[in-house]
């Protein structure tokens, strides 16, 4: 190698997001008066990540996908016109919820109460006795939930009128991700955790790296080395309510025999889908409100933090890959990829529901984020701008 | 036995005695032997499959998977419950009691190696 790694240099300033540096108020993290608002201010009204474009291969495909903070049941489906279409899983009769399982292909759901029957344009097909009714049933389609894809993601945004269209919601971070291989993404590993914490305080875990020497001695060490023993980023990025850094590469890492066999595979693999100089390898991309992507095309992983009550939360987390396994030397690197990162997730689920239970206590007024930390700051205050707006918003409707 | 009877294709008769406690087709049961094996267990398998994983690998990277047998799949499953094992006895050593108390609130649903 002749490339001279350059010596690692924290981000200098006290205040790198101009968010000031004081202690940030408690509450939000367990309280369920706060989380109501939350529901209202951001889960009903943002685009959230909810699925892929590779789940819905073929006209007649669907997914449904059970979102608890907006209390919703949602159905998405890929339409003979191949367009994508989201709708509330529930039938216009008399709202039974209207499909059971999570997945298939189907041109038609029937509703098993009374056999009401729809497209998958969301249109009443046929409804036994159709005549008795009063009402016609060109107005008994399926409720209609805005639905749209960036990088081969599925967002839907539950706001019967959107302000923004998914493009403007991601801004200029569109046109990055675009260039990750989640948006050539044909299939995926896929593990879940619940866990008794507040979706923030989950979340946050996974948008700083001073805990990591301390929970990932093992299985985090090569996040940090010489110069750099907490392995913090090399750039911080602000963009509207979302953020990103880059993650520093270690350059002299201590890799394991089985590691670096395992690892050497999937760079290979990485190498001949013409992604190993990819200009977002080393970037994490964190968008408002649940959902972040890791761009490392080796260990290529998304992670969104579904949130179940105020204290309550599920974890999905994805590995995306292009092509299907077509060698055992890839389907073994995979199948690696997946299990090292699985390990350093486990080690994290305790340690944020020890901090869940310090909070739910009451006993902080106030928590503290140091300047390695300001992608929780900036999250915390994403967040309560969301919440300020909305209860101006409904202080004035009510005058 | 002969190696017409053998579970594992010619050559990799060593790992015979580990096909009932690691070949699964499933990635979720795959961690579960992981984390219900005793260290013993985790070792012997470690220290048989290591020095077999790039032979297996290049052994069965010849054929398409589809076109594996009964025996290249259950070699193919072994070598995927490797990746597992090496995590616990190359990476975590005596934490690894630890760990598999927090790794069983994470659950596979879905991984391409089951397809």
């Amino acid at each position: 190698m002749n490339v001279q790694s350059p010596q690692f240099l924290t981000i200098k300033g006290d205040d790198p997001a101009g968010l000031g540096t004081g202690p940030v108020p408690a509450g939000p993290y367990y309280r369920a008066d706060y989380f109501e608002l939350e529901r209202e201010a951001i889960f009903r009204r943002t685009w959230l990540q909810i699925g892929h474009v590779c789940e819905l291969p073929e006209a007649g495909s669907f997914i449904v996908r059970e979102l608890e903070v907006a209390k919703a049941s949602i159905l998405i489906t890929r339409g003979k016109d191949g367009a994508l279409r989201a709708f509330h899983n529930v039938c216009t009769h008399r709202g039974t919820q209207l499909v059971a399982e999570t997945e298939g292909k189907r041109s038609s759901f029937t509703c098993r109460y009374h056999a009401w029957t729809f497209g998958s344009d969301g249109a009443l097909r046929s409804a036994p006795d159709m005549e008795r009714f009063y009402v016609e049933p060109k107005d008994c389609g399926l409720p209609k939930i805005a639905v749209d894809s960036c990088a081969g993601l599925i967002f839907v945004n539950l706001d019967p009128a959107p302000k923004q269209s998914l493009r403007e919601f991601l801004g200029p971070l569109a046109e990055e991700l675009e260039t990750l291989p989640v948006a050539k993404a044909t299939t995926f590993a896929e593990y879940v955790y619940e866990i008794d914490a507040n979706w923030k305080l989950t979340y946050d875990n996974f948008q700083e790296n001073y805990h990591l020497r301390f929970i990932h001695p093992r299985s985090g060490k090569a996040a940090g080395g010489e110069g750099n023993p907490f392995g913090y980023p090399t750039r911080f990025g602000f963009h509207g309510p979302h953020r990103t850094q880059t993650i520093w590469s270690n350059p002299a890492p201590d890799i394991l025999p089985v590691q670096g066999f395992a690892f050497g595979k999937a760079f290979q693999f990485v190498a001949e889908a013409g992604f190993a100089q990819a200009p977002n390898n080393r970037e994490y991309f964190a968008l408002f409100p649940n959902f972040f992507l890791l761009g490392s095309p080796g260990q290529h992983f998304s992670h969104t933090v579904y949130p179940i009550s105020a204290t309550r939360s599920r974890g999905v987390i994805r590995l995306w890959w292009i092509g299907p396994d077509d060698s055992a030397s890839k389907r073994f690197a995979r199948e690696y990829a997946m299990a090292s990162a699985k390990d350093i997730h486990s080690e994290d689920r305790a340690v944020i529901e020890a901090g869940q239970r310090g909070l739910s206590s009451g006993a902080l007024q106030h928590i503290h984020f140091q300047s390695q930390e300001v992608l929780c700051r900036h999250l915390m205050h994403a967040v309560d701008q969301a919440v300020e707006a909305y209860k101006a918003e409904r202080a004035g409707g009510a005058q | 036995m002969s190696s017409s009877e053998s579970a594992l294709p010619p050559g990799f008769e060593t790992l015979e005695p580990f096909v009932a406690g690691w070949a699964f087709d499933r990635a979720e049961a795959r961690a579960r032997a992981r984390r219900a094996s005793s260290e013993a267990e985790r070792v012997a398998f470690f220290e048989a499959a290591q020095p077999l994983l790039a032979p297996g690998l290049a052994y069965l990277d010849q054929k398409p998977l589809d076109q594996f047998d009964a025996r290249e799949t259950r070699l193919m499953q072994l070598l995927l419950s490797f990746a597992h094992v090496a995590m616990a006895v190359e990476i975590l050593g005596e934490d690894e009691p630890k760990h598999a108390e927090d790794a069983r609130h994470i659950i596979i649903t879905r991984a391409p190696s089951e397809a």
